[in-house]
């Protein structure tokens, strides 16, 4: 089994106005391919900081990352926006793009790859299908409930065959019903397709759904344990 | 991500909010569609007056008036009228038999005398340009100097007249006013007396010109009256001329060059010889800065409509801030938001200049059609716009270039936004 993320260190400093503020104070952390972890914390814990340095949307202060083998504080925009398409995002709001339909949406993913035009819709089909959606394709967001919509991001962050999934709270704006569903689709997608996923929650339950919880407090890892 | 992509999914923004991006393009569309109707009105002039100015005087023609050198690139200046320039300096009636024994290219030299004044027949009193010409050699010089009614005696009585159309069809509805035979009243007012007399005599019609136009130096008008170069000379008393009009037996540049040196010379410097050559070269110089203040001016709409183009895309920018984060999460590269912002400015651009090339070309041709129809005066004013590939390519490419100029700073900011910054956008 080969490390995908290994983070040594890390330290992330914000400035609130002219204070600093420290978000992460040295976490080491190492995940593998095929694991399931969760980051477990309350708010102002460091697991949005650590959620957005896993994503390469933002790089640390100190300390190493590296995500594939590649240590992100090295890296310029472009290399970022390059290693981020390995990287399948689903985020708490959805955020996916009002105007297009869900399968445009999954799509968009694809386009910004550069992947061949020709696999673009056996892909998409075949994506949305496996999130249930093969029904809803050419709905738009606000034509699909919350459920759906989380979908159609999960078919979307799986769209480029990424490294690992990164969900930002995956069923917090969703019912209890749809945020079975939603787990369910998730461990399938672990289990069965072997994808990498990095779960952030605040939710103690829904942490333990993970082989793997790390609990974070004040910026640190404050336990790490398997379920 | 590939350029085809890129453009459809800026067409899906601009889609999305169909009015705001056709307010936008309003902007566009009115600044092009006025430099298209400017310059090519302006370009159907000059295309017009060069017709008629080749229709009115031969390529192997040479106008010469008293006053300096100014037949050359730096400008013209035209006296007619008094014979004499401010100088004092008068071209002769005896200069003509001098001058067309200077060269053996020169074939014949034809004086000029013209007066402002009156012809008056029963109730009608016109204000008319009287020319005094021998009519053999005009009409020689002059094609358009033939009668549609009458006729033009090589060899006229003294009191002979010829009408340009517009004095025997002032209505231009094709009833003459006056008919051949005619007895009419001419009339100048000679402020060489003290005081200033009213001369006048009788003439008779003996023909009546077709339809000119409105240009041409020398060369029969519309609104003018001819009566032989002798009568001319007694009624005006004067053996001066306003200008002569030298033709020459070929049109070969080195002719020209050559006669315009050796009527220079004999003259002294003292008088501009004018070729159709330079004349023409001197309304393309007038014209293009014309069309250059007209087109400048029309220019500054666009700017203006590319300050608006700006503004749209900076609250496009804040509007779609989170947008652009998600493209950015999903892997997009900074130089393809660039490319998406400018892509939407590409087909704003696009779109208003060909709609504006478009509206430019009927405005400018209901413009030319109104003016055709003498609603505002000077009739027989036939004006066909030109739109050149040129004015085309440089009107698209103008308003293109206007959009994507001013949409390079939204579009420069969209791109250097940071993901994590732009996700956290509510």
């Amino acid at each position: 089994m080969s490390t995908i993320i290994e983070a040594i260190d890390l330290k992330k400093t914000y400035m609130l106005g002219k204070i600093p503020v420290e978000a992460l104070r040295g976490v080491n952390l190492k995940v593998d391919t095929g694991d399931f972890i969760s980051i477990l914390g309350p708010s102002g814990s460091g697991k949005s900081t650590m959620l957005n340095l896993l994503g390469a949307l933002d790089k640390p202060t100190s300390g190493t990352l590296l995500i594939d083998g590649v240590d992100i504080s090295k890296l310029g925009d472009n290399q970022l926006s390059e290693l981020r398409l390995k990287i399948g995002f689903v985020f708490q709001f959805f955020n996916l793009i009002p105007r297009l339909t869900a399968k445009a949406n999954v799509e968009l993913a694809m386009s910004i790859a550069n992947m061949n035009r020709t696999e673009h819709n056996k892909r998409t089909l075949e994506l949305l299908e496996t999130v249930g959606l093969k029904d809803r394709i050419n709905h738009k967001p606000a034509e699909l409930s919350g459920g759906q919509q989380q979908r159609v991001a999960i078919a979307r962050a799986l769209a480029n065959n990424p490294k690992f999934l990164l969900l930002d709270e995956p069923t917090g704006n969703v019912d209890s019903k749809t945020a079975k569903e939603v787990m369910t689709l998730i461990h399938t997608l672990n289990k069965e397709n072997g994808v990498s996923i990095i779960m952030v929650t605040h939710d103690q339950k829904l942490a333990n759904e993970a082989r793997r919880t790390v609990q974070m407090f004040d910026g640190e890892i404050q336990s790490d344990t398997v379920n | 991500m590939k350029t085809p992509d890129i453009f459809g999914y800026s067409f899906s923004a601009i889609k999305l909010r169909k009015l705001r991006a056709g307010l936008t393009m309003l902007g566009v569309i009115i600044g092009i569609a006025a430099i298209v109707a400017l310059l090519s009105i302006t370009q159907g002039l000059q295309a017009s007056i060069t017709d008629q100015l080749n229709q009115g005087l031969s390529a192997n023609s040479l106008i010469i008036m008293p006053g300096g050198d100014t037949s050359g690139q730096e400008g013209l200046s035209i006296n007619v009228g008094s014979g004499a320039d401010s100088s004092g300096f008068n071209l002769y009636l005896s200069d003509t038999a001098e001058i067309e024994n200077l060269s053996p290219d020169i074939d014949s030299a034809l004086a000029i005398i013209q007066r402002s004044g009156y012809v008056a027949s029963g109730n009608i009193n016109r204000r008319v340009t009287i020319y005094g010409v021998d009519f053999a050699t005009y009409a020689q010089v002059y094609s358009t100097f033939s009668a549609v009614t009458g006729t033009i005696p090589t060899n006229p009585q003294e009191n002979t007249i010829i009408l340009g159309s517009r004095i025997a069809d002032p209505g231009r509805n094709g009833t003459q006013i006056i008919t051949i035979g005619d007895n009419m009243n001419v009339l100048w007012l000679n402020a060489t007396t003290r005081p200033p007399m009213n001369e006048t005599y009788a003439a008779q019609v003996s023909g009546v010109l077709g339809t000119v136009g409105g240009f041409g130096i020398g060369g029969p008008s519309d609104t003018g009256v001819y009566i032989p170069l002798s009568t001319a000379e007694s009624f005006f008393g004067t053996d001066t001329c306003d200008m002569i009009i030298v033709t020459l037996t070929n049109s070969d540049k080195a002719t020209v060059d050559s006669v315009t040196n050796l009527i220079q010379e004999h003259f002294a410097g003292q008088v501009a010889v004018i070729s159709p050559d330079a004349l023409q070269s001197v309304l393309e110089s007038i014209f293009s800065t014309i069309q250059l203040f007209l087109g400048g001016i029309a220019a500054i709409s666009l700017l203006v409509a590319g300050v608006g183009i700006m503004n749209i895309m900076i609250v496009s920018l804040i509007e779609r801030t989170r947008e652009i984060g998600i493209l950015k999460a999903l892997g997009m590269k900074n130089r393809t938001v660039l490319a998406i912002f400018l892509g939407e400015s590409v087909i704003i651009g696009l779109m208003g200049a060909l709609i504006g090339i478009i509206g430019g070309w009927v405005l400018a041709n209901v413009t030319a059609t109104v003016l055709a129809s003498g609603i505002f005066g000077g009739g027989n004013f036939a004006l066909t716009p030109v739109l050149t590939p040129t004015v085309f390519l440089g009107a698209l490419g103008f308003g293109v270039g206007v959009s994507v100029i001013f949409a390079l700073y939204p579009a420069w900011r969209a791109s250097k936004l940071k993901p994590v910054d732009a996700l956290r956008y509510a």
